[in-house]
């Protein structure tokens, strides 16, 4: 992975840059080597850098200090959440800033006359709906690091989750952003309102992995907690069933709140490492979550109950929360369970439209035999989103390589199938070259130039996301070892 | 006026623009013209001949249709499959006074969206992916044909909204969903804006997921049912026939059972804005935060106004002497105010929105160079 070179002239400043920033934060710059330790990656644990410096803001007005200072200065800035993003949207640099937005986690306004809440960029997903579930509101976006992850990383990311079929991801689920640009200059887009008065610079924002500002406030809407949620297991004998059973579901009008599919490796897996009860012998396994009133819910369980058996699958249904949760163990134990079948492990996320599944399987399959590595499936059903995981041995020589050829191939399939190479994971650098297997030269250009109308300079998380003229043919991805993921205590799914 | 029927005459003509450096209106069903800052007798690029439902996916929840397709084009083919757009397109011909046909593509670029709003967004929360030419003349694309898509920046957003003024849009494609079977509207008669607006937030924030929370006062009501006293608040239900008779339970335990069933859907009528085409004056939508409704409402003080959304859109005739005035109470209350319908002179000097504080008037103009560096697209209707 080539990156921007690093610029000796400003590493060589590197004192009196910390005492610039001293000057504007007294109590938050960490500049000790130890200290800088815990920011040299994200989740993405393959790439490692130590910062320049970090700097640990508590106020907006110390964010647009920063920003004026490293714009008057031309010091690269890299701005990071809680360092959970799956795709090194937060990997520091030499020559760099580091900007941690974990000081700002004030809960600013619950406003549940307008079903909102006003918060602080570092303020968790979760605790937004801790906030406010006592009243019966909820925060719909649920990415599986959701107790660690912050609103302003999930506003970068434009994170997902299991829902977004349903309830969209962070982008749909915003009414304001008040950002700083990289001049510094403060600006608020949208509010409770919701409305901007111009362009939909929020929407272009949001999921533009601080490539573009720093954002130091966010106003999400909240939603009532449906009264009721019934979950199914249903089990196929064929991955094809259970994809011609997915598509059938959408197609009769059913939206679940969540469908999720497990082919049959991943299924055993997870059955021998935590019991969510799983059939054995199973091919494909879809987990179909439903919520609204009694009746709706009522009505989509037996149409889904319905369709599932035309399709030649069997279903169980979950008949307490004891038993819901115990199915749901299973799936967002996926990534764990399979790390305990080899030393390593990485994940991909790609998506793609639901009709080409049984192709996609079928080449992977394929590919799986090519590179001679094993692999599961696991796959947001409902919106197309793939979570290939690929298991190899970082030990045995040219392992790590065929893991990485293996999961390029995945994405450049997903592309080719007509689809996309992240669908929540995020470009970051872990994509960055494959960005020219789904975009052209213009369409990549005026991407290019939209950041260039944010940031003149190119200050702002250089490397990320864009692909540089001569990049090496290599990619990142979630390197997981001895079954250990970088915040181990986090589910991911 | 020039005709571009395909994607390589559109890139053509803009390329020969270029060269000359002349500005164009892009024009399709030609419903929007009088909305923005008027544009000077520039030359027309007709691309109502770019129409069409391209390739429609029910399974994938998708449909490609060119931009020029008609609303109800649309609504006919998703119907036969029991499904609809994923947002709610408005129609707005009847209050601007138009005989053009309204389109996909300008429901998108203008963001109209109707009372569904309120449940399922705007037209940026279905644009799943689009394919235009830019000011260079060339062909992108933007998004992906795929619900959950976070690969490069998200252009599909910035295309809703921007009034024609980043490229010429080719093709779309948006997300659908399923159609509910049934839909019933409840009348609650008889409250002022305090307590109509009240029970429309109570409805709001439940589990009943409801189409349509509108406040019409006595003013508006008349044409459309019978007498309200002091005003009504509209609820609009959907459903399958059991669920529907659940919400609809559960919406009368919220109003204290004072609601009552009308036989009418008047949401089509209050999302196009239908009721203020013959009103004299110029005509405004006004978003603020829900909660703020009856307060704004009280100040803007004009006799024919409607709230929606729940209180988040306020529609209003106003004299043009009161435009300052409408524009100051609506940033005091943090809100917008769009001037939907005015005389030429009016949108020249207020234009379609308040101007934007200079930073972010500074970004806004430079990601439209970035799409249309020579500004040759609809230049100054935003």
């Amino acid at each position: 992975m080539l990156l921007p070179p690093t610029d000796s002239k400003i590493v060589a400043r590197r004192a009196e840059i910390v005492s610039a920033l001293q000057a504007i934060v007294p109590d938050g710059v960490v500049a000790d080597k130890s200290g800088l330790a815990t920011f040299d990656s994200d989740a993405l644990s393959a790439y490692h850098q130590t910062p320049l410096v970090c700097v640990l803001p508590s106020t907006r007005e110390q964010v647009s200090a920063i920003l004026k200072y490293s714009a008057a200065e031309g010091i690269p800035i890299v701005p990071r959440g809680s360092g959970t993003s799956l795709s090194g949207g937060a990997l520091p640099r030499e020559d760099g800033i580091l900007i941690g937005m974990g000081r700002m986690k004030r809960i600013i306004e619950i406003d549940y006359e307008n079903a909102c809440v006003v918060v602080e960029p570092g303020v968790t997903n979760l605790n937004i709906t801790k906030a406010v579930e006592a009243n019966g509101f909820y925060y719909a976006p649920d990415p599986s690091s959701q107790v660690a992850c912050s609103i302003g990383g999930n506003v970068a990311e434009n994170s997902g989750g299991l829902h977004c079929l349903k309830y969209g991801l962070t982008t749909n689920n915003l009414l304001g952003v008040t950002m700083v640009l990289p001049g510094g200059e403060i600006v608020t887009l949208g509010g409770k309102s919701g409305a901007q008065g111009g362009l939909d610079i929020m929407g272009l924002v949001t999921g533009s992995e601080g490539l573009l500002g720093v954002v130091v406030e966010v106003t999400v809407k909240i939603l009532r907690k449906p009264p009721v949620t019934r979950t199914l297991m249903a089990s196929f004998d064929t991955v094809s069933a259970a994809g011609a059973c997915v598509a059938a579901v959408i197609a009769d009008g059913v939206v679940p709140a969540a469908m999720e599919f497990m082919d049959g490796r991943a299924a055993e897996a997870i059955e021998s490492y935590n019991q969510p009860g799983y059939p054995k012998g199973a091919e494909a396994i879809l987990i179909i979550d439903a919520d609204g009133v009694e009746a709706d819910v009522s009505h989509a369980i037996s149409r889904v109950t319905a369709i599932v058996a035309e399709c030649g699958g069997k279903t169980v249904e979950a008949t307490d929360e004891k038993q819901r949760a115990r199915i749901w163990s299973g799936r967002k134990a996926a990534f764990a369970a399979m790390g305990k079948l080899a030393p390593d492990m990485i994940c991909m996320d790609g998506t793609i439209p639901r009709h080409a599944l049984p192709q996609v399987l079928d080449e992977m399959a394929k590919l799986s035999e090519k590179y001679q590595l094993g692999f599961c499936n696991v796959f947001h059903a409902g919106d197309g989103n793939l979570h290939p995981l690929i298991i190899f041995d970082i030990m045995k020589p040219g392992e790590f390589e065929r893991a990485e050829e293996f999961g390029a191939d995945i994405l450049r399939l997903c592309v080719k199938v007509g689809g996309v190479l992240s669908g929540e994971h995020g470009v970051g650098v872990e994509k960055r070259d494959l960005m020219t297997d789904m975009f052209t030269p213009e369409e990549l250009a005026l991407q290019g130039r939209v950041k260039c109308a944010f940031d003149v300079g190119g200050l702002f998380n250089p490397g990320k996301v864009f692909p540089m003229l001569s990049a090496c043919v290599e990619q990142g991805h979630i390197h997981v070892h001895g079954a250990q993921l970088p915040h181990p205590h986090l589910p991911r799914y | 006026m020039e005709k571009a029927a395909s994607e390589s005459q559109v890139a053509e003509f803009v390329r020969a623009a270029r060269e000359k450096k002349a500005p164009f209106e892009i024009v399709a069903g030609g419903t929007l013209r009088a909305v923005g800052k008027p544009l000077a007798n520039l030359p027309l690029l007709d691309v109502s001949g770019l129409s069409g439902i391209i390739k429609y996916e029910p399974e994938e929840l998708i449909v490609t249709a060119a931009p020029a397709t008609p609303l109800t084009e649309i609504a006919a083919v998703l119907g036969e499959k029991n499904q609809r757009l994923g947002f709610d397109p408005a129609d707005w011909s009847q209050v601007l006074a138009s005989n053009g046909v309204a389109t996909l593509g300008g429901a998108a670029s203008a963001d109209a969206s109707g009372s569904g709003r309120l449940r399922h967004g705007g037209a940026r929360d279905s644009l799943l992916a689009f394919r235009a030419v830019n000011g260079l003349g060339e062909t992108f694309r933007g998004g992906a044909k795929v619900v959950k898509n976070v690969t490069g920046f998200d252009l599909p957003k910035l295309v809703c909204g921007a009034h024609g003024t980043l490229c010429v849009l080719t093709e779309m494609t948006f997300r659908v969903y399923p159609r509910p079977q049934l839909a019933v509207t409840l009348c609650l008669s008889d409250v002022t804006p305090d307590t109509g607006f009240a029970a429309l937030r109570k409805i709001a924030h439940s589990a009943l997921e409801p189409a349509g929370l509108a406040y019409l006062p006595s003013s508006m009501s008349g044409s459309m049912m019978p007498d309200v006293g002091q005003g009504a608040a509209l609820i609009k239900l959907e459903g399958a026939a059991k669920p529907l008779e659940e919400k609809l339970a559960m919406a009368h335990g919220l109003l204290g059972n004072a609601a009552s069933r009308i036989d009418s859907d008047p949401f089509v009528a209050i999302g196009s804005g239908d009721q203020f085409a013959d009103l004299p004056g110029d005509i405004w939508r006004v978003m603020i935060a829900p909660s703020d409704a009856p307060r704004v409402a009280r100040e803007l003080n004009a006799q024919y106004w409607l709230g929606d959304w729940a209180g988040g859109l306020l529609w209003l005739a106003a004299p043009p002497s009161d435009a300052a005035r409408i524009r100051a109470i609506a940033a005091a209350a943090k809100g917008q105010a769009m001037l939907l319908r005015a005389s030429a002179e009016s949108r020249v000097l207020y234009g379609l929105y308040a101007p934007q504080p200079e930073a972010l008037a500074g970004v806004s103009r430079a990601v439209k160079a970035a799409f249309d560096p020579l500004f040759l697209f609809n230049p100054g209707r935003l």
